[in-house]
């Protein structure tokens, strides 16, 4: 099993509105910037040049925190109302790209959001061997 | 097998109360089978289960020695699992529900507006 290299995440969530107004949200720096604000972040701004091979910006702003953690790419496929996928770089990512590629799919007029997240790079998927240990404790709290 | 269901095989096996307790006495050094099923209130072959369980998402690694097996922990799957996915599946999900959320907001009818009729 030589998974270490490449191992996709995968995210799934059924939205109940149509495939359009999913995937348009994406694109759409104003609500991109609305939707991703995750945990403790303040606020978001967002740019966005929708188009394959255009790129968008993201910072997300913390409280005490005045630069911000940008995250940003390039779009690669843009196929609406089912499919998009661009890259993905940030401090997370150790600053180099990585691809994100979401599927739309139709459940009967609901959404259904499939993302995967593939190709990180390699220094975070196999290192830290602290990590681990960190996993199991918080595992055996849990 | 596709890769993310060796992924799933990480997380079924940590999400195991006992599996888990396996793997916290590994941290500290190799143990047989024998030994491990002392130590636990199941049956040897209830913690044998386990154990295949363990070796099957690759964290528990088995050597025979004469009648003895011994069973030797391998982080690296927890290491791949733990650092970046625990980030991003996190980061990812909060997201998905922050969009849900957001568009359900935007189409649901104004309240406040909401007018008397006749």
């Amino acid at each position: 099993m030589n998974q270490s290299k490449e191992t996709p995440l995968v995210v799934r969530r059924v939205i109940p509105l149509p495939r359009e107004h999913v995937f348009d949200a994406w694109l759409d720096p104003v609500r991109l910037a609305r939707f991703m604000r995750p945990g403790s972040t303040a606020k978001a701004t967002a740019e966005v040049d929708a188009r394959v091979g255009g790129r968008f910006r993201i910072v997300m702003h913390h409280p005490h925190d005045s630069t911000g953690t940008e995250h940003s790419g390039e779009y690669l496929l843009i196929d609406r109302p089912a499919r998009l996928s661009f890259t993905w770089r940030s401090i997370n990512t150790d600053d180099r790209p990585t691809t994100v590629t979401i599927a739309f799919l139709d459940r009967d007029g609901a959404t259904e959001v499939v993302l995967t997240h593939t190709q990180l790079p390699p220094g975070q998927v196999e290192s830290h061997r602290k990590g681990w240990s960190d996993i199991l404790e918080k595992a055996a709290r849990g | 097998m596709p890769l993310d269901s060796t992924l799933d095989h990480v997380y079924g096996a940590i999400a195991d109360p006992t599996r888990r307790a396996i793997l916290n006495l590994l941290v500290r050094g190799d143990t047989t089978v024998g030994a491990l099923a002392d130590k636990f209130p199941i049956s040897l072959n209830g913690v044998s289960k386990h154990v295949k369980v363990l070796e099957r998402a690759g964290l528990v690694e088995r050597r025979v020695a004469g009648r003895e097996h011994w069973l030797t922990l391998n982080p690296k799957p927890l290491g791949a699992a733990s650092r970046w996915l625990d980030h991003y599946r996190g980061f990812w999900e909060v997201q998905l529900q922050a969009l849900e959320q957001m568009l359900i907001d935007e189409s649901a009818p104004p309240r406040r507006k909401r007018r008397r009729t006749g």
